[in-house]
């Protein structure tokens, strides 16, 4: 009798286990997108990291529901976010709407899944959705980005372009930069305003090493930065203005070919070689770069302030004075010096509805993606749900109390997801229009406000200027050799942390020459002049600071 | 044409008198017909120029335009370097390893210290690289990391035993036998408790001591089997381990842990360019087609022993 139990039992097991196989084997399907009443749409948010709510459908969403009767399902991104675009379109698991970055691999992969017909072309419906063809209006979008995403398509439109600033005051500036704990240079007897030039902040760096300074038995490393090395290698500002330059012919050429460049690699080189940059930081995860950050290890860091005041908040918290404040503001090669700091503040993510999406579909889809870039759904996916998180007292909007100690108490963030702030549904708002329409962030806290605002008065002492001239970079990628080359070009970030970490600056320079050599056999000269040619009379970018 | 039908009759009568071995065997062959079998179907992307639209059997033919930018490519001769020497040390050093393990556990006696070791030994290989990897980062770090702490304590200066190309292959091949050593033993423990007990008996009367049974007896009735996986194992000469270098290697040790596996599933995945990565795995493949047939021959002449 126990034979037949245990028999059975296993024939169980097995039959669950062979359904639960075949079942994983079936796609998921998106047939059903009736969700009670509303329609239920697929959202791919397509940047590493983003999370959203713990605790279901989220107020915010609840009123994206009642307003257009759709509910959001959310894919989120851990890990590349290239790897991400391809992996979509090869297997076909796709979405109903892909948002995410618009730049590099991840905006190439969605060029190229417009090209092959993945996308559905929405330019006979923009009429119809006013927000939406305002954030891709000609005069909304800068100019190289428009000829190689938007105006690329012989008359088709597949993307949408958010985030890019309505007006000037809405323009982002992130702050990047080397930031020093307050303490620290206190502790070597340097002001941090007094280190300017590349020698200085090597000097620098070299006091902080040699002042052996230990937290919890652990030496201080006196420069650091975050995961994957992000972004200790910025200090490329003080060799190089940007990524192409005038060979002084007025022709372009690629900065990795030239002088200064090599310059940069040994200059880092020797940081490493010297002890004076973290050697873990190119190769370790996000957790451990925050706990050296916690444990109070690096003396220096390379990011943008909003980063480096998240990850320091705890240990600052614990050791008051001990905030990391600017260094510099550092030299910028080729810039003069009350030239104002030149940023690109375009739109940073795009989205596009895929073919998976067809019929009532797409109309559902443009009517969500329409209502968020609309000035309601901006408010409302900024700042919660009025009248619950906030009220608007003449004419500007205004945390409710309750909500605003919430937020400011809470430092994993958790409570504004479970409102539905900082779900993804910020990415798909249209235009930045976050201080001329929105009032500025009202979630912002005044500590955290004082400590940007004072690094901005540091670091840009001469203002901003945002970049509207023809990045070389964009221009490229129309070259007919583009894609025998863009192997060898995206090798240049690895060749360069390689070099970083070579045994002699002869074996650095080799590895350089050896891309150069790969890169020039693959059709680096036919593409610049390319560029050059389809460049010619038009304004370039040669300065750019990392936004 | 009679005597076929007749011998076709056997055959179908042998396998319905065993018809629970082969039942047994069903799973197997489903598994490798799916996963393996299927597949194969997708090589002919390493010839086309891939597109999302045009998929498998759409796109449009590129010929041997993916092999030739390999070939092409500056680092590939280093890639396929790396990646033959990572390969090597494993199987010259790693292969040997469970054997010894196989062979020391069946000389433990008492049953409980035995199985307690086995299970020990097995654990790590159902631990995902991702976590040995952090588990190596956090113990080898050299800014309090136990190990270095451990060499401190005995007056030795800190190493930075990862992205450091003097403890690169140390590193690799050592965190593999880690975490494979318990699990390969199996077949070798399973090979051992099949041989036949008379064995041992004869040699015990012949006055053979327990080293002396262990060479004469143990290690011959498992050269079968080891001269199978040897077989098997060079097949794999092509492919260093995707996960473990993907991990393990940085920009310092890149020039000596740059392997096809990680060069495939970077193009493919983070470059977008299939076709390039199909191509590079095919060749792999190919490579470890042919060392299987020559390394088996070299063995069915030397030893009797091939895998066919």
């Amino acid at each position: 009798m126990t034979k037949i139990w245990h028999k059975g039992a296993a024939a169980l097991i097995a039959t669950v286990l062979l359904g639960g196989l075949l079942a994983g084997c079936t796609g998921s399907g998106s047939d059903n997108r009736q969700d009670g009443d509303s329609y239920k749409l697929k959202v791919l948010h397509n940047w590493n990291g983003s999370t959203g709510s713990d605790q279901g459908i989220t107020p915010i969403e609840e009123v994206i529901r009642e307003k257009t009767g759709i509910t959001i399902e959310w894919e989120y991104t851990k890990g590349s976010e290239a790897e991400k675009v391809n992996t979509i379109f090869a297997t076909q698991d796709l979405p109903d709407i892909y948002t995410g970055p618009a730049w590099g691999g991840e905006l190439d992969g969605i060029i190229k899944a417009a090209n092959e017909g993945q996308l559905v072309d929405i330019s006979d419906k923009l009429a119809n959705y006013p927000n939406l063809q305002k954030s891709i209006a000609k005069e909304n979008v800068p100019p190289a980005l428009y000829e190689k995403a938007f105006d690329a398509f012989d008359g088709k439109q597949y993307l949408l372009l958010q985030n890019q600033p309505a007006t000037n005051e809405d323009g982002m500036d992130w702050l990047y930069g080397f930031y020093v704990r307050k303490d620290i240079a206190e502790a070597v007897g340097v002001d941090p305003q007094s280190v300017v030039t590349k020698d200085d902040f090597y000097q620098f760096l070299r006091k902080i090493k040699d002042a052996n300074l230990q937290e919890n038995g652990q030496p201080v490393f006196p420069l650091g930065g975050f995961s994957n090395g992000w972004a200790v290698g910025i200090g490329n500002t003080m060799f190089f203005g940007s990524n192409y330059v005038d060979r002084g012919d007025g022709n372009l050429e690629h900065v990795f070919f030239r002088q200064e460049y090599e310059e940069y690699t040994l200059f880092y080189r020797k940081l490493i070689e010297e002890g004076l940059l973290d050697p873990e930081v190119f190769t370790q995860t996000d957790p451990i770069a925050k706990e050296k950050i916690n444990q109070g290890r690096i003396a220096v860091l390379a990011a943008h302030y909003p980063a480096i005041l998240d990850a320091s908040k705890e240990y600052v918290t614990a050791n008051p004075g001990s905030d990391y404040i600017p260094l510099g503001p550092l030299d910028r090669a080729g810039a003069a010096p009350d030239r104002p700091v030149d940023l690109a503040i375009q739109g940073n993510n795009v989205t596009a509805i895929t073919k998976n999406c067809q019929g009532e579909c797409v109309d559902k889809a443009l009517e969500l993606l329409d209502f968020l870039a609309s000035d309601e759904g901006f408010l409302l996916t900024r700042y919660g749900v009025e009248g619950v998180h906030w009220e608007m007292v003449d004419g500007t909007p205004k945390p409710v109390q309750e909500w605003f100690d919430k937020f400011a108490e809470d430092a994993s963030g958790k409570e504004r997801k479970n409102v539905g702030i900082g779900i993804g549904l910020e990415s798909l708002t249209g235009l930045d229009r976050i201080n001329s329409a929105a009032g500025g962030d009202i979630w912002a806290d005044q500590k955290r406000t004082e400590a940007m605002e004072n690094a901005r008065a540091i670091l840009r002492p001469n203002g901003i200027q945002v970049i509207s001239a023809y990045n070389p970079g964009d221009v490229i990628t129309k070259s007919p050799d583009w894609e025998m080359l863009k192997p060898s070009l995206d090798r240049t970030g690895d060749a360069w942390t390689e070099a970083v970490f070579a045994k002699s600056d002869e074996a650095a320079l080799r590895i350089l020459n050896d891309l150069r050599d790969q890169m020039k056999k693959t059709g680096y000269d036919n593409a610049m002049e390319y560029v050059n040619e389809n460049l010619k009379g038009k304004e370039v970018v040669t300065l750019q600071m990392p936004n | 044409m009679i005597k076929s039908r007749k011998e076709s009759r056997r055959w179908i009568k042998r396998v319905w008198q065993h018809k629970m071995f082969y039942f047994f065997m069903l799973p197997g062959l489903i598994w490798f017909f799916i996963f393996s079998y299927v597949p194969l179907y997708g090589i002919q992307v390493a010839f086309r120029d891939y597109t999302f639209s045009g998929g498998f059997t759409g796109s449009p033919w590129a010929g041997l335009k993916y092999f030739q930018q390999f070939f092409n490519y500056y680092q590939s001769g280093d890639i396929i370097r790396n990646t033959v020497v990572i390969s090597l040390l494993k199987l010259l050093i790693g292969f040997p390893m469970p054997i010894i393990l196989a062979l020391l556990l069946n000389e433990v006696r008492k049953i409980r210290f035995k199985k307690t070791i086995q299970t020990l030994s097995y654990l790590p290989y159902f631990v995902s690289w991702i976590v040995v990897v952090t588990l190596m980062q956090r113990l080898l770090t050299p800014y309090g990391g136990p190990v270095n702490e451990l060499l401190g304590a005995f007056g030795a200066d800190p190493i930075q035993f990862l992205n450091n190309p003097t403890w690169f292959y140390q590193i690799i091949v050592g965190s593999e036998i880690w975490k494979n050593i318990g699990w390969n033993s199996i077949i070798f423990m399973a090979a051992i408790a099949g041989i036949d007990q008379q064995l041992y008996e004869a040699a015990k009367i012949d006055g053979a001591g327990r080293y002396r049974q262990m060479w004469h007896v143990t290690l011959p009735g498992i050269r079968n089997v080891a001269i199978i996986l040897f077989i098997l194992a060079v097949g794999n000469l092509m492919s260093a381990g995707y996960e473990q270098l993907l991990l393990l290697n940085g920009p310092a040790t890149a020039s000596i842990g740059s392997v096809l596996d990680v060069h495939a599933i970077n193009s493919g995945i983070r470059e977008g360019r299939l076709s390039y990565a199909a191509a590079v795995g095919l060749f792999q493949s190919v490579i470890g087609l042919i060392l299987i047939l020559t390394v088996n021959r070299i063995a069915r002449k030397i030893s009797d022993v091939s895998l066919f």
